[in-house]
């Protein structure tokens, strides 16, 4: 009581007697910045953990939810003797050569093309008709139409992947383009730069987060576009694999390629990511 | 010589109406000059300056740098605006030698060049770093040494210190006028500060608003003091120096009732 008193009242007392002063930060808006990586990783073990609980008291019949023990086994199963008429090599390569084509096609034609549209009224004003006619409309929509015009092949499932990532990336670099301030366009033409060079020093580089980030979401629309291409209309590919397990009511099998779909879009991510780290590692600090 | 003559710029306003943010302004700036443009926000000031810059074409009258009327912007005007503008993704060293890329000076001569001006702003420990390491203070130096690295003929000066705290601003401009006095360059400055106007500048333009025009002139002799004498405090305190302030405070002030009476 009498420390109290002689705390508040005499300037000179310092609360040097407190063990350790608590490091403070400003109370932010939402989640702020602060590291998930701990609850999400605790997360994925509950997850996992109910998983094995229910099947371990057989909660459920096997056909619906497969143990892990036995999904692994599959896995294992698969990768020794393929599935579906091809080994799991030949399936998940497949899958990876579409996505792979049909990405370079998109990143290849988009980011020009975008830039241009964010640079030029002509090109915009052409462009914007059909691109916001058919970015809307589900994939699967027009997937029929692919296999009439391109047939039942490779064509038809790269050309609606190439539909489905063309438009984010496209739009991400008109936005990027639009990102440029007045200001700094203007420094750069008063230290003399050439359209060209305030394209190339300026613009580009201003408008390459935006497109990373396209490229990210092209990649998510990618896959599920993949997939439900390969579940229709296909003999080879994880999407074909799914689909018929699923047939044979091989849930175990199910349960496998939604594992391999999951790592190869989560990897295809994390490159995304690290390019972003290389490329852009200003972003955010602007 | 910079020559304007009978510079006015007509906007059109949101409204449709039409907005006279410039009316027949005529203003000379010799070599070595330091010319301030000190007004209220929608005077003009910084209108004119974007004429001079090239980024604003006129409606009427002419601006010519050594007999050449100007279309648009170039690398013999340099120009340091309020926010910076450095490349995020550049080191400052390459910040700074930007216009001499632009002009396709070979690397090593352009950062031999750079580290020279980063010098003459006193940054030269801070060459790797990149922009967002720095402080206000120290970025808008970047900009200055960015803008003189060309060899413009003029430079112009947009608020350059409107943004930072009053001390920082006190040390960038006793730098800027070392830097004028060692360079020689001429500089048309915009403020809307009464006391750095009255301090930087060998000659004073205040300017008023609807319409955009020169309302007084004034030849100044401080900055010539202070570059002898290097004495700031004795410049503030001079009685003519506050004489000053005040007069120019009654003009800007007039304007500014007539302003809201209107």
């Amino acid at each position: 009581m009498t420390t109290l008193e002689l705390d508040r009242h005499d300037p000179d007392v310092r609360p040097a007697r407190r063990a350790r002063a608590a490091v403070v930060r400003m109370r932010g808006l939402g989640m702020s910045g602060r590291p998930t990586l701990a609850i999400s990783v605790v997360t994925a073990g509950a997850i996992l953990a109910a998983w094995w609980a229910a099947t371990a008291l057989q909660l459920t019949p096997s056909l619906f939810l497969p143990r892990p023990s036995e999904v692994i086994h599959q896995f294992v199963l698969v990768y020794k003797n393929g599935y579906a008429g091809a080994s799991l090599g030949a399936h998940i390569g497949a899958s990876l050569l579409r996505i792979g084509t049909a990405s370079l096609l998109a990143i290849a034609t988009a980011i020009p093309i975008g830039l241009a549209m964010g640079l030029n009224r002509w090109v915009k004003g052409i462009l914007d008709t059909p691109i916001e006619f058919y970015w809307p409309l589900p994939p699967l929509a027009y997937l029929p139409l692919m296999i009439i015009w391109l047939g039942i092949g490779e064509a038809s499932k790269i050309a609606l992947l190439f539909l489905a990532m063309f438009a984010p990336i496209c739009l991400s670099a008109q936005a990027g383009v639009r990102s440029v301030s007045l200001e700094r366009a203007n420094a750069a033409r008063a230290l003399g730069a050439s359209r060209w060079q305030l394209f190339l020093h300026i613009v580009l580089p201003s408008a390459l987060p935006e497109i990373l980030t396209g490229i990210r979401i092209a990649f998510g629309v990618g896959w599920s576009t993949l997939v439900a291409a390969e579940l229709i209309a296909s003999t080879r590919g994880i999407g074909y694999l799914i689909m018929s397990a699923a047939q044979f009511l091989a849930t175990d099998v199910v349960f496998v390629g939604i594992a391999i779909i999951s790592l190869c879009a989560f990897g295809f991510g994390l490159a995304v990511r690290l390019a972003e780290r290389w490329l852009v590692p200003w972003k955010g600090r602007d | 010589m910079l020559r304007i003559r009978n510079a006015t710029v007509t906007f059109e306003g949101h409204d449709g109406r039409q907005v006279h943010a410039l009316d027949r302004v005529d203003l000379d700036i010799e070599e070595g000059a330091f010319v301030v443009a000190l007004g209220a926000s929608g005077c003009g000031k910084s209108t004119l300056l974007n004429t001079i810059a090239g980024f604003l074409p006129l409606s009427d009258g002419s601006i010519t740098l050594n007999g050449r009327e100007i279309d648009g912007p170039g690398a013999d005007r340099g120009v340091v605006f309020q926010k910076d503008t450095l490349l995020p993704w550049a080191s400052i060293i390459d910040n700074v030698a930007l216009g001499l890329r632009f002009a396709g000076i070979p690397k090593r001569a352009r950062r031999e060049r750079a580290r020279e001006l980063l010098g003459l702003v006193g940054l030269a420990d801070f060459a790797e770093s990149h922009p967002h390491e720095l402080s206000g203070g120290m970025r808008q130096r970047v900009g200055i040494a960015r803008a003189l690295a060309t060899e413009p003929d003029i430079l112009l000066m947009d608020e350059p210190f409107g943004a930072l705290d009053s001390l920082t601003r006190e040390q960038m401009q006793e730098l800027l006028v070392s830097v004028w006095h060692r360079t020689g360059k001429r500089i048309f400055f915009i403020t809307h500060s009464i006391e750095e106007a009255l301090f930087l500048g060998t000659r004073l333009i205040v300017m008023s608003p609807r319409p955009g025009r020169v309302v007084a002139r004034y030849e100044l002799d401080f900055v010539k003091r202070y570059v002898e004498t290097g004495d700031v405090r004795g410049i503030h305190l001079d009685p003519a120096f506050a004489a000053l302030r005040e007069e120019i405070r009654q003009i800007l002030h007039s304007d500014h009732h007539q302003g809201i009476a209107a």
